[in-house]
């Protein structure tokens, strides 16, 4: 028998028990009036932009651990250690904005060609569901590195819910699961990002497809062009597939030029400059020009009123006219929604470029990060008798101020500075030294990231710092730690 | 090129008057809208554009998945394991090791066991994994024994009864200063001779 004949068989026997023939027909012949075209891949890119934001969070999990204690350094082997893990954890972290960013012209183009109209009105209110879903993504996904970007902001961005009037308070309780960002917080950002969330995009994008499909493509808003129609498959689908290949290309790319961001791990008692993401950067300028009670034009009121006009779009615009020429009041709307975002986005920007000290402040942070993410990668010591030795000993809030961030909680080095557990072992660093050095770094040859002088440093502090240095070396503390 | 050619080629995509709410089935009526040439030529880049980011997604995520599961979980380094003195004359002792093990993100110490035997200066280590599925040997009266499938070993390490494959796994000791030291090491299961697994 032929090859051929046995694949038809084959496909036969599937046909006789699926009714495959049937669903792939439905699919692949779906008409497309008015023609196939390049101003309709956006849908299917977020669909595909899924999947593989899914593919790679799946394996990701393979190496990353929610807990406080744990995660950072996990991110940090995916990042640095294993193979391929660099290029799927920035698939996966760019993919996000690329989502975001998808999304918006998703919905700005259904609004503008008026696509939401004609017994669509479902298929809108559900993509409004899946806009607020991927957004509850980004958020809870900021966390999970556990580094100083995401507790903090995770910080601003759980206050922010704690101010909504009335639930604001329990709300802010569910959301970090007690009244501060912890382990526990991570946990749960962890179990929604990871299994609802997901199980929501499912659920709601399964019915966003179902109920479009089931409708039928808009076609074009002018109805020049209706007398074309043409399938999906091959037309639109090779259109479809060449604009994915393209965001495809375009993420591997800056994922392999500018690896996915991760700054050391995060220090609740640090000083430490928070900016959003840019899709949350419109909230956050906003912020700045109202106070009081007037905080909640921002966070509440108007969030409020843009997701409750999107979902109620298509009861309230009940006009049949889809061209946007012809409904200047939603296009302009549009126009100032978009516009009025992006210089939020773009005042936010500069107002930290021209402030010099959050232009500087921001840049030593955005250096330390690079750093951490130059050094090399080292494992974590994960022992109980150890990491018990090393809480016994209190260093002074001094030292987890000022030093702890390069030097780790307790001396015992990070990927960005030297252990310091049997520093008075060596040369030129007996106990005078140690003072010395505290009081002119250079004058030892230290150089940067050691900071050229401790001015927020008093005298006390110092001696403290050097006192709890040489005791915790002639501890039992230094030798465990030395293995 | 006559007429009839040229009026054909511009009827593959028919020209219909629109209407307002066309059902798919009339839409379906309308015929096919392309040819069946470059349905295939375009089904063909499609494929190949799906085929070539698919593989770039699986090459990474195999090699995310499979290359740190192929380092060495356990350096096989000397390990302490008591004094000798305290190891009684002629009665097996189990003695608790710490094993440091490589987990990718970081460095576990694992607690394993080892099975100490002395006559006189001489003792032999026995690992307490079992050759044959892995399950941990106990003491038994005849010698040791391994609950899982009655797998048993005189007290020499010879296999006397059950499924496992060859004898109990001597490992590689010394002492200095009255210490036992012990190079921890694991083996293949199943097979009749000892492999160590790296």
């Amino acid at each position: 028998m032929q090859f051929s004949t046995r694949l038809n068989k084959a496909y036969s026997f599937l046909d006789d028990r699926t009714g495959l023939k049937t669903i792939l027909r439905r699919s692949l012949d779906e008409p497309i009036r008015g023609g196939a075209r390049w101003a309709y891949v956006f849908g299917s890119a977020l669909l595909l932009l899924f999947v593989v934001q899914a593919l790679t969070g799946i394996f990701l999990t393979m190496y990353y651990v929610p807990s406080a204690d744990h995660a950072h350094v996990s991110v940090a082997y995916i990042q640095k250690a294993v193979p391929g893990g660099a290029l799927l954890r920035g698939l996966h972290y760019y993919g996000s904005s690329a989502m975001i960013l998808l999304l918006i012209i998703h919905l700005s183009q259904t609004f503008l060609f008026g696509a939401y109209k004609q017994k669509r009105e479902l298929v809108w209110i559900l993509g409004s569901f899946l806009f607020l879903v991927i957004l509850c993504f980004a958020f809870t996904g900021q966390l999970l590195p556990w580094d100083q970007e995401a507790y903090f902001g995770t910080k601003v961005g759980t206050s922010i819910a704690g101010e909504v009037p009335l639930i604001g308070r329990l709300q802010q309780r569910i959301l970090l699961g007690g009244t501060e960002v912890t382990s526990s917080t991570l946990s749960r950002f962890f179990m929604v990002h990871v299994f609802l969330l997901p199980l929501a995009v499912l659920f709601l994008s399964v019915l966003h497809v179902y109920l479009f499909r089931h409708a039928g493509p808009a076609g074009p808003f002018h109805h020049r062009a209706d007398h074309r129609v043409d399938r999906f498959y091959p037309k639109q689908l090779f259109k479809d597939s060449v604009f994915f290949l393209f965001v495809f290309a375009v993420l591997v790319t800056v994922s392999t030029l500018a690896p996915a961001g991760l700054g050391p791990q995060a220090r609740p008692g640090s000083d430490f400059l928070a900016r959003p993401p840019w899709y949350f950067l419109p909230l956050f300028q906003l912020l700045k020009y109202f106070s009081g009670p007037l905080t909640l034009v921002p966070t509440v009121v108007l969030p409020a009123l843009i997701f409750l006009t999107l979902f109620l779009l298509p009861f309230i615009d009940r006009n049949q006219e889809r061209n946007p020429l012809k409904r200047p009041l939603a296009t302009t709307a549009l126009a100032l929604l978009l516009m009025g975002g992006g210089s939020l986005v773009f005042l936010a920007k500069h107002q930290d470029k021209t402030n010099p000290t959050f232009s500087a402040q921001l840049r030593r942070q955005d250096d330390l990060a690079k750093r951490f993410l130059k050094t090399e990668f080292r494992a974590q010591e994960v022992s109980p008798s150890q990491l018990s030795a090393i809480s016994n000993v209190h260093p002074p809030k001094a030292f987890t101020e000022t030093c702890a961030l390069c030097h780790g909680d307790s001396a015992e080095g990070n990927d960005l500075g030297p252990s310091l557990l049997g520093v008075t072992e060596k040369p030129n660093r007996t106990k005078e030294d140690l003072l010395k050095i505290l009081d002119n770094p250079p004058a030892y040859g230290l150089k940067d990231p050691m900071p050229e002088s401790f001015p927020d440093l008093s005298t006390d502090d110092k001696r403290l710092i050097v006192n709890w240095l040489v005791n915790l070396n002639n501890s039992d503390s230094a030798s465990l730690l030395e293995r | 090129m006559n007429r009839q050619a040229v009026r054909m080629a511009c009827e593959v995509e028919p020209f219909q008057e629109f209407k307002e709410n066309e059902s798919r089935s009339e839409l379906d009526q309308r015929g096919p809208a392309v040819s069946q040439e470059r349905r295939t030529l375009l089904g063909i880049l499609t494929g190949l554009i799906g085929v070539g980011i698919t593989s770039l997604l699986g090459i990474t995520l195999g090699r995310f998945s499979i290359v740190p599961a192929l380092a060495a979980t356990s350096a096989s380094d000397w390990i302490d394991a008591g004094r000798l003195d305290a190891v009684p004359n002629g009665k097996p002792k189990k003695q608790t090791v710490l094993v440091a093990q490589n987990a990718g993100w970081g460095r576990f110490t694992a607690e394993q066991s080892v099975w100490l035997i002395r006559s006189g200066e001489e003792v032999k280590v026995f690992s307490s994994v079992c050759p044959h599925l892995g399950c941990t040997i106990t003491e038994n009266p005849n010698g040791f024994g391994c609950v899982c499938h009655n797998s048993a070993w005189t007290r020499d390490g010879t296999t006397s009864a059950g499924p496992a494959p060859r004898g109990m796994d001597q490992l590689e000791h010394k002492v200095e200063d009255g210490i036992l030291k012990v190079k921890y090491q694991t083996f293949k299961q199943g097979l009749p001779e000892k492999v160590v697994t790296s």
